[in-house]
């Protein structure tokens, strides 16, 4: 599903945020990324939405090398990809619903898929109860399920989440964590950046960790630190 | 790329209301410019209509008065005829004054109708067989019973096309200064318009809206504040038309006809069509510039 081979990142000022990176990500896998702050882990998530090149090493997601990719197309490849982040993105003027919503109609799907989807993930989120609510009424966990929810409602092949429990509480993040399960479960390949110990132990899946851009650990069933 | 209609009206107005004050500042900047380049062309179209008596190389005319009489008239005929410096001469009458005048203004009934066959003064068109006498000729017939007045195609044409020249060179300039400054505050409009929307415009791109979705809201915003200020400048040069006009015919509209400085309102109509087209094209070049420069997508 994401491959990359010897990806290398140097941003303005020489500051190299990924160094010769190679990884395989299968379909249905969900893994964590780890690794301190600056280690590459949000760049390796820009680089997958193609909101940054690399300069050099190819990628590929959903079996297309993205560097061959038009301008054109990237809108397109996003479509595949669904996004969560720390601090949710969501449109403070705009309930639940109409942020949900927002996704579909910018895409261009006809009022009657929207009408029918939207509810259909928001329950699937337990937000059913809220969707008339506005992202100032509702708690964190609560509008990182309406981020998870718009990232959802497309049925993306991929999800990353770059550190989406980053502002929540551990409880809160539990229930976060068992929704991205779930979305796991329904076949969508999951790729979560984390500074969580407790959830990456808790949930024993595949770990990733970079530091200063390059892979130092790839451990199935692993652990946020290596000899914990 | 299906592109929901009322989606794209629904954040055009939005974005208009939102920036309502640069919006207007750059509509009037477009209206008053276009105003400007209006009026440099009607200016041109008048010229050429008042110089149309000296085609075919006629270097002088001489206007009768309207009330002449036959053997004034005649009179003058004859010496015509009589000088070696004349190389042809030709009459044109009262009916065939008539004629000419309402082709001029063929497209003008207001003004066509406003004068009969006999308010119209008759006249001579003289080519001499050499322009340096041009002259000497005119000034034989200045004083001669029943001639209105001699008027000359050099000094008439020359006075008229310097002033003209000069009155058109700046309205261009102004009005190319100020199309510039309306190109900028469309594009500083727009801008503005997409600071304020960025949080959406960044969903809106990772959610995988195409760009151009993106896009035409803005750039609608500014084909908008363009054919507004257009369509402003249209009313305005047409009203400031009416107005100079109505001054002139109505001041002496019984013998001056020829040095009358007329646009008809197919002139306008004219005018006002490219109006229109140059506003639209500076709100979408405008807009262009700010999506693209601003937008990055």
């Amino acid at each position: 599903m994401i491959r990359l081979r010897d990806v290398t990142k140097v941003y303005k000022g020489n500051v190299t945020a990924l160094r010769g990176l190679s990884l395989d990500i299968a379909k249905q896998e969900f893994v964590f990324l780890v690794g301190p702050t600056g280690s590459g882990k949000s760049t390796l998530i820009r680089l997958l939405l193609k909101e940054e090149k690399p300069d050099s090493g190819r990628i590929w997601v959903a079996g297309k090398d993205i560097g061959q990719l038009g301008s054109w197309k990237v809108p397109l490849l996003r479509r595949n990809i669904g996004c969560v982040f720390q601090d949710f993105k969501l449109l403070p003027n705009k309930t639940a619903y109409e942020n949900v919503a927002f996704a579909l109609e910018v895409i261009g799907r006809p009022a009657h898929v929207i009408q029918a989807q939207v509810p259909q993930v928001l329950d699937l989120v337990g937000l059913s109860k809220k969707r008339d609510h506005f992202p100032s009424e509702l708690s964190g966990g609560e509008q990182q399920r309406v981020s998870v929810a718009r990232a959802f409602v497309n049925r993306p092949l991929i999800l990353l989440a770059d550190e989406p429990t980053g502002n929540l509480d551990p409880n809160t993040s539990v229930g976060i964590m068992r929704l991205l399960d779930r979305i796991n479960r329904t076949g969508t390949t999951v790729v979560m950046a984390t500074h969580d110990a407790g959830i990456v132990d808790t949930m024993r899946r595949r770990v990733v960790e970079l530091d200063r851009g390059s892979l130092v650990r790839d451990q199935a069933r692993g652990v946020y630190g290596a000899f914990t | 790329m299906a592109v929901n209609l009322s989606y794209v009206a629904r954040e055009t107005v939005s974005n208009l209301r939102r920036n309502i004050s640069m919006a207007s500042a750059a509509l009037l900047t477009v209206a008053v410019s276009l105003t400007l380049v209006g009026g440099a062309l009607l200016v041109k179209r008048g010229v050429d209509r008042a110089t149309v008596q000296w085609k075919d190389n006629v270097e002088l005319s001489i206007f009768m008065k309207p009330d002449a009489s036959a053997p004034e008239s005649d009179a003058i005929d004859r010496q015509l005829k009589a000088m070696p410096e004349v190389k042809r001469y030709h009459y044109v009458s009262k009916p065939e004054a008539f004629d000419e005048f309402r082709k001029i203004f063929a497209n003008e009934p207001d003004v066509r109708d406003s004068l009969t066959v006999e308010q119209i003064p008759p006249s001579y068109r003289v080519v001499p067989k050499q322009a340096e006498q041009t002259k000497i000729i005119g000034q034989r017939f200045t004083d001669t019973a029943g001639v209105f007045r001699v008027s000359y195609a050099k000094e008439e044409v020359d006075a008229l096309v310097s002033v003209t020249n000069f009155l058109q060179i700046m309205l261009w300039a102004v009005a190319a200064v100020l199309l510039t400054a309306a190109s900028l505050l469309i594009l500083n409009t727009i801008r503005m318009a997409i600071f304020a929307r960025r949080r959406e415009v960044a969903v809106m791109k990772l959610v995988g809206a195409t760009n151009w979705f993106i896009r035409i809201p803005f750039m609608l915003e500014g084909l908008i504040q363009g054919l507004a200020g257009a369509a402003l400048a249209y009313g305005i040069v047409w009203i400031g038309r009416d107005l100079i006009q109505g001054r002139i015919t109505g001041a002496r509209n019984d013998i001056q006809l020829f040095k009358q400085f007329l646009v008809t309102s197919g002139d306008v109509a004219g005018t006002g069509i490219l109006l229109l087209v140059v506003g639209v094209l500076v709100g979408t070049v405008g807009s262009a510039l700010a999506v693209s420069r601003f937008l990055d997508v």
